[in-house]
């Protein structure tokens, strides 16, 4: 009985979650789903937008090179009943951001990624 | 220790999703004081998710009368790779899911092998590949490489508005007018109800001309010609000619459901019209709801552009 329930509601909740995509406009041909990189740096700006809102944050590297990172997240529309606000992050609060990369980190000078759930502002976890 | 968490959760998950779906169905809900006249409270909010008066069955469809919030965000109304009826996505993807992004193959030249694939003319095709699609459809481009008007802030113009992010949208209806007010990038367009015809050849716009009439108590029709042909019919590039003629039949079912019909006729890219919308559902949402806000901003879009989209396929630019 309960297997049963939690796989109905296993099949709801899947429902629920493709039926709104978060990132329709554009897709995710250009990231690569199936990894993670843990971002920790200072945060410089955080973007509050459409189409998409972006975290702009400087992670320093082992030999002290410093990535600017820009961190993708869905529509404000999409990601405020969540929880997400204009004023969560300032600049320079220190974060710890799981992404899925871009495909091309290593082409460009601003390495891209998606919020990929695990963030953590000021040693916080920022639950959704 | 794990498993019964994870039943636990899985359970409560079931009782939200399955809340939320009686709620649609009931009448006008009552409001508790801590819901009513809420700013923002869209349907991707907290508000669909609470059952407000679960269990008691819709009320009957008002007579003539299509005034309301009506909400298709949660039944489909997003199609981000084209179409509900035509989806360009090949057999067993689910456009938008996880599973299909992992395994997306976008950039394909043409849409051979899609579900359900449409009947294009020559020129259609033609055209089909003059447009280069973003989104999650067989034919996306990364964002920076894409034309589609939409992303740069162009109007969407009719009838792209309904065929992507159709999302939550108010219709007032006046004595001679059905008024549509959409959410995403703040579009409205008028239907005539008045009695007036449409048009002959008539100089192009965005959302066209439209009238429209009560087919019986329940059931309006509208039709729509004159469409420019800079818009696209949906996201995965669909094209169309100045020929384009737009059925819409609105539907309503009960006091708390709509369904949408959309049949695209246009003889120059198609050989025989066919179906964009089959009857999707629109969902009616309380009185005092409040609709998020979501322009397009060509300065935001530029920003966005130059932070996210242009740096993640500098060599292809």
């Amino acid at each position: 009985m309960r297997t049963k329930l939690a796989i109905s509601a296993l099949v709801a909740f899947g429902l629920m979650a493709v039926s709104v995509p978060l990132f329709g406009h554009h897709g995710s041909a250009v990231y690569d789903t199936d990894k993670t990189i843990t971002v920790k740096g200072t945060v410089t700006e955080w973007v509050w937008a459409n189409p998409h809102c972006w975290l702009l944050v400087d992670a320093k590297d082992d030999a002290d090179n410093t990535a600017h990172w820009v961190i993708e997240n869905a529509a404000p529309v999409n990601i405020s009943p969540a929880g997400w606000t204009k004023n969560m992050f300032k600049p320079g609060d220190e974060v710890v951001v799981d992404v899925t990369p871009g495909k091309n980190l290593t082409a460009t000078g601003k390495t891209v990624g998606r919020f990929k759930g695990r963030v953590v502002i000021n040693g916080h976890v920022f639950k959704p | 220790m794990l498993k019964p968490f994870i039943a636990g959760t899985m359970a409560a998950l079931g009782l939200l999703t399955f809340s939320w779906s009686m709620r649609a169905q009931t009448e006008t809900p009552k409001q508790t004081d801590e819901t009513k006249r809420n700013w923002n409270n869209d349907p991707t909010g907290n508000r669909i998710n609470r059952s407000l008066d679960a269990g008691q069955k819709a009320g009957p469809a008002p007579r003539r009368d299509l005034s309301g919030i009506w909400d298709a965000t949660a039944t489909g109304g997003v199609e981000p790779a084209g179409v509900a009826e035509h989806p360009a996505v090949y057999p067993g993807d689910t456009p938008g899911s996880e599973a299909e992004a992992k395994r997306f193959r976008g950039g394909q030249p043409d849409e051979k092998g899609v579900v359900n694939p449409l009947p294009y003319t020559p020129l259609g095709e033609a055209a089909l590949k003059a447009n280069r699609p973003t989104g999650q459809s067989v034919r996306a481009v990364p964002s920076v490489l894409g034309n589609d008007p939409g992303n740069k802030c162009d109007p969407l113009g009719f009838p792209y508005m309904e065929n992507f992010e159709f999302r939550t949208n108010e219709l007032v209806q006046t004595k001679n007018q059905v008024i549509f007010l959409g959410q995403y990038h703040h579009k409205w367009r008028i239907i005539w109800t008045d009695g007036r015809e449409l048009p002959k050849d008539p100089p192009p716009r965005w959302n066209g001309y439209s009238v429209g009439h009560w087919q019986d108590d329940y059931t309006f029709v509208a039709e729509t010609m004159g469409m420019n042909e800079k818009s696209w019919i949906d996201h995965a590039g669909r094209p169309h000619s100045k020929e384009l003629r737009v059925t819409e039949i609105f539907h309503l079912v009960d006091h708390d459901t709509m369904e949408h019909t959309e049949i695209i006729n246009d003889p120059v890219m198609y050989t025989e019209p066919w179906m964009a919308h089959n009857k999707l559902i629109l969902r009616r949402q309380p009185p005092d709801f409040d609709i998020r806000e979501i322009f397009c901003s060509p300065s935001e879009i530029q920003r966005y552009n130059e932070f996210v989209g242009d740096p993640i396929n500098p060599q292809e630019k």
